[in-house]
């Protein structure tokens, strides 16, 4: 067995001005090579694991420490971090954080500067890691202007010029597309593989997970409830559910079968062994599992958006959209969806004109939003960004609701009825009087969309709302949503997380690079792998098993959802064991 | 003690080998010299004896200072007023001058401690106030002639200042300041604004002086300029500064060994 890189014994902490521990009794040994999963819920002191690699925690943030940290046998209580640096490198969730040159070449020429490596030997680094995360010939180029996936790449090879022993990520997926995750995650697997980096790597990408790491650790409230590799932990179905965390679809797809009845000795964690598992069940499948709205609904009446041969064009003459032409009417959930840079914000900022076509209209209730004022748009379209902080800045939670309400020219009675009933909806009275930044991201969100709410929009637009959530929090901004839209308002919601959305959206708009490459009901677009996979998208593991059935049966399985697959193989063998 | 003690043995935390000045984390001391920078183009008052104007910069160097602490605060503020005199020659006034009002305002403001090791700072700062003091006052009224109700009445926001940093106030103020209660804590910041931005004015105003010797005409014309425009740093000192300490402590950020805050 390899020695070990890093050990954690009987680790425990608490943070300055807390009086709880956030990492309890944590006993942990990281092997030279291994590529390592920390998975549990928010909160379950994931980060703070990964800060302690590298001693920021506790020497940075200070607090109570109990037990020992060693990397590459040094203590990380007793060796400065600048020294810990050289064995240990950190990425983080938001690779903004950590970037701070103006050229990729200076961004990974940083560390080894202030490490005093020479300049010859700086130089001959460059190259080497820019290789390894496939960033050749980007050296002169702004980090600014590269997308998501490739920062977070640059971040990566900013660690690696260190050369350390050890790479930490934490979440480093989680603010990207597909497209920039798949990149990230096949980066990290390279150097793992082939330069036998040792990986740690915190992240909710169970599907991914399952396929890259060697043995994952489940943290929650601190403490490691289990560990061993991804086809032990992803088959406690029930433990991650009752932690609020998500197996790989194809886990649940298969745990869900076996409580049907089904005799399923081992659950899949990979698509591979899922779809090798499935088609010997599919003899057991004989019907349609497509209950759902197959057809667009028919609508009646004025839309109340409505897009006419709309086109954009920026300054800098990049055309973002060509051509698009929709209808959205009263009462509908809509999910806009395709790669980064298809369109898709671009689309919305015309519903609040935030942008003004180039080409083409666009019609708010049969207006066209060239005859209307933004702040009349923003009382009838609500806007929920991508970043929440970037709305936030008022000192309270409940000045941050009200802070509209007051440019309204409204009655105080009306502000603080609106205000009160906006921080019921989101369960956020009892942090009324909080800094909205000192709250969770999730709440953060719900912070905002209090905000929104407020103003009583007939459209609420969600801007990748859980893009850097977990499970739960992801989830109950969708539940949100779905409240909104049973609520009878018009919900659009923009996100590439498709696996999370079968159970809420009807209707789905997929974009690629400026233009609109299919609107049609959900049940029908998820199984268009093709238009799906030309703004690289992929489907929820579900749709795919689904095609795997109906590939072996003939059958069309449109199914969205593991119980949907499981209810399609079950409908009349309930009890046969394969 | 806590319910449950952890398995481990408790461990002495400290930062081995960082990067700090006084106990204020460097990166900390970039951030705020740029803040000081960008605010530095941001003109909020004319110069009436010089032209030019002075730059917004001016009402937050006290609050650095509770920040930071009394050095790596005055370190902070002379940074990013230096590279503000450059990026921002419409405030810059006379550079140097600029400069030293800077480290001043955040050196006194940080040093309105009270039970600390550096109590006793308060001392040697309000000897060299009352000497800048005497030298100003006295060169206005021996040499150039200038009647002694004008001097007062001119240097008002100067020895009002001085008056309350030597007096127990200036440890009212870091007992305000660090209050939980918003209204104290904006209380403090802007008494503490009017005391800091006032020794600062002291200093920079006795340098200025000995340059152009202004008459009694340029004092009666500034009696009431200078208490106003010290107002308008109260007044941002105030708004800028309650939002930044309620964000700082809502976030928990790692706290300067030396702030005040």
């Amino acid at each position: 067995m390899p020695e070990a890189i890093a050990t954690f014994d009987k680790v425990s902490y608490m943070y300055p001005r807390s009086t709880a521990l956030v990492l309890r009794d944590i006993s942990l040994e990281i092997r030279k090579g291994e590529f390592l999963g920390l998975i549990g819920p928010s909160g379950a002191g994931k980060t703070t694991l990964c800060l302690a690699f590298n001693g920021i925690v506790p020497q940075f943030y200070g607090g109570r420490f109990f037990g020992a940290v060693n990397v590459a046998g040094l203590d990380t209580l007793e060796h400065p971090i600048s020294t810990l640096a050289r064995y240990v490198g950190i990425v983080l969730e938001n690779p903004e954080t950590q970037i701070t040159a103006t050229s990729v070449e200076n961004e990974i020429a940083f560390a080894l500067e202030n490490l005093k490596v020479p300049r010859d030997e700086i130089l001959a680094r460059i190259p080497r890691v820019l290789e390894a995360v496939r960033l050749e010939g980007m050296e002169h180029r702004h980090p600014q202007e590269l997308s998501g996936g490739q920062k977070q790449r640059l971040a990566i090879a900013a660690m690696l010029a260190v050369r350390p022993s050890l790479l930490v990520l934490d979440e480093p997926t989680s603010q990207l597309d597909p497209v920039g995750a798949h990149e990230v995650f096949r980066t990290v697997q390279e150097l793992n593989r082939e330069l036998g980096v040792t990986i740690v790597m915190a992240s909710h990408a169970a599907e991914e997970l399952a396929e890259y790491a060697d043995r994952l650790v489940l943290l929650n409230a601190g403490q490691i409830v289990d560990e061993g590799p991804p086809a032990k932990l992803y088959t406690q179905v029930e433990l991650m559910q009752q932690l609020h965390l998500r197996p790989p679809g194809v886990t649940r797809t298969f745990h869900y079968l076996r409580k049907a009845g089904f005799s399923i000795p081992e659950l899949p964690v990979t698509l591979n062994q899922g779809i090798a598992a499935i088609k010997p069940l599919a003899t057991a499948c004989h019907r349609q599992a497509s209950e759902g709205q197959l057809a667009p609904a028919p609508r009646d009446g004025r839309p109340l958006v409505s897009v006419t041969h709309l086109t954009h064009t920026y300054d800098d003459g990049t055309q973002a959209l060509r051509d698009i032409s929709l209808d959205i009417h009263r009462g509908e959930y809509v999910l806009i969806t395709g790669q980064n840079g298809a369109g898709k914000s671009t689309l919305v900022r015309h519903f609040l004109r935030l942008l003004l076509p180039t080409d083409g209209e666009v019609r708010i209730d049969g207006v066209p939003t060239r005859d209307l004022s933004i702040s009349a748009l923003a009382r009838r379209v609500g806007y929920v960004a991508q970043n929440p902080d970037n709305q936030i800045f008022n000192t309270t939670v409940e000045q941050e609701i009200a802070f509209a309400l007051r440019y309204l020219d409204m009655a105080t009675g009306e502000i603080r009825s609106r205000t009160e009933r906006s921080m019921a909806a989101m369960g956020l009275q009892d942090v009324r009087d909080r800094h909205p930044l000192s709250l969770p991201r999730g709440e953060r969100a719900r912070v905002v969309i209090a905000a929104i709410l407020a103003l009583e929009p007939e459209v609420v637009i969600f801007d990748e709302p859980t893009t850097g959530q977990d499970y739960q929090g992801a989830r109950a901004i969708l539940r949100l949503t779905k409240q909104l839209h049973n609520a009878g308002k018009t919900v659009i919601v923009i996100t590439h997380h498709l696996y999370l959305m079968a159970e809420y959206a009807e209707r789905v708009i997929v974009m690629g690079k400026g233009t609109l490459l299919r609107d049609a009901p959900i049940r029908v677009v998820f199984h268009e792998t093709d238009v799906l996979a030309s703004t690289y998208l992929t489907p929820p593991q579900a749709v795919q098993l689904a095609q795997a059935l109906t590939e072996a049966t003939g059958i069309p399985l449109l199914c969205l959802t593991p119980q949907e697959v499981a209810g399609a193989l079950v409908c009349d063998t309930t009890g046969r064991s394969l | 003690m806590l319910d449950n003690q952890p398995t481990g043995e408790e461990r002495t935390v400290t930062y081995v080998g960082g990067a700090t000045i006084d106990g204020a984390p460097i990166a900390y001391i970039v951030v705020l010299s740029a803040v000081c920078t960008a605010l530095a183009f941001i003109p909020f008052s004319v110069i009436v004896a010089l032209g030019g104007s002075f730059p917004l910069s001016q009402a937050i160097f006290p609050l650095v200072g509770w920040i930071l602490g009394p050095i790596a605060g005055a370190i902070a503020s002379g940074v990013g007023a230096l590279v503000g005199v450059f990026v921002a020659p419409h405030t810059a006034g006379i550079p140097a001058v600029r400069v030293i009002g800077a480290v001043v305002a955040s050196f006194v403001a940080g040093s309105m401690r009270h039970g600390t090791r550096r109590s006793w700072w308060w001392f040697p700062i309000t000897v060299t106030g009352v000497i800048c003091l005497a030298l100003f006052g006295g060169r206005a009224m021996v040499q150039n002639g200038v009647s002694l109700w004008a001097v007062v009445a001119g240097a008002f926001i100067d020895w009002s200042a001085l008056l309350l940093f030597a007096l127990p106030t200036r440890a009212l103020v870091s007992k305000w300041i660090s209050s939980p209660n918003p209204g104290l804590m904006a209380t403090g910041l802007g008494l503490g604004t009017w005391i800091a931005a006032g020794m600062a004015h002291l200093v920079k105003g006795m340098i200025t002086y000995f340059m152009y010797n202004w008459p009694e005409d340029v004092w009666v014309t500034l009696i009431p300029i200078i208490p106003v425009e010290n107002l308008l740093r109260v007044a941002v000192g105030i708004t800028i500064g309650t939002g930044v300490i309620t964000g700082l402590r809502a976030i928990g950020l790692v706290k300067p060994r030396e702030a005040v805050y």
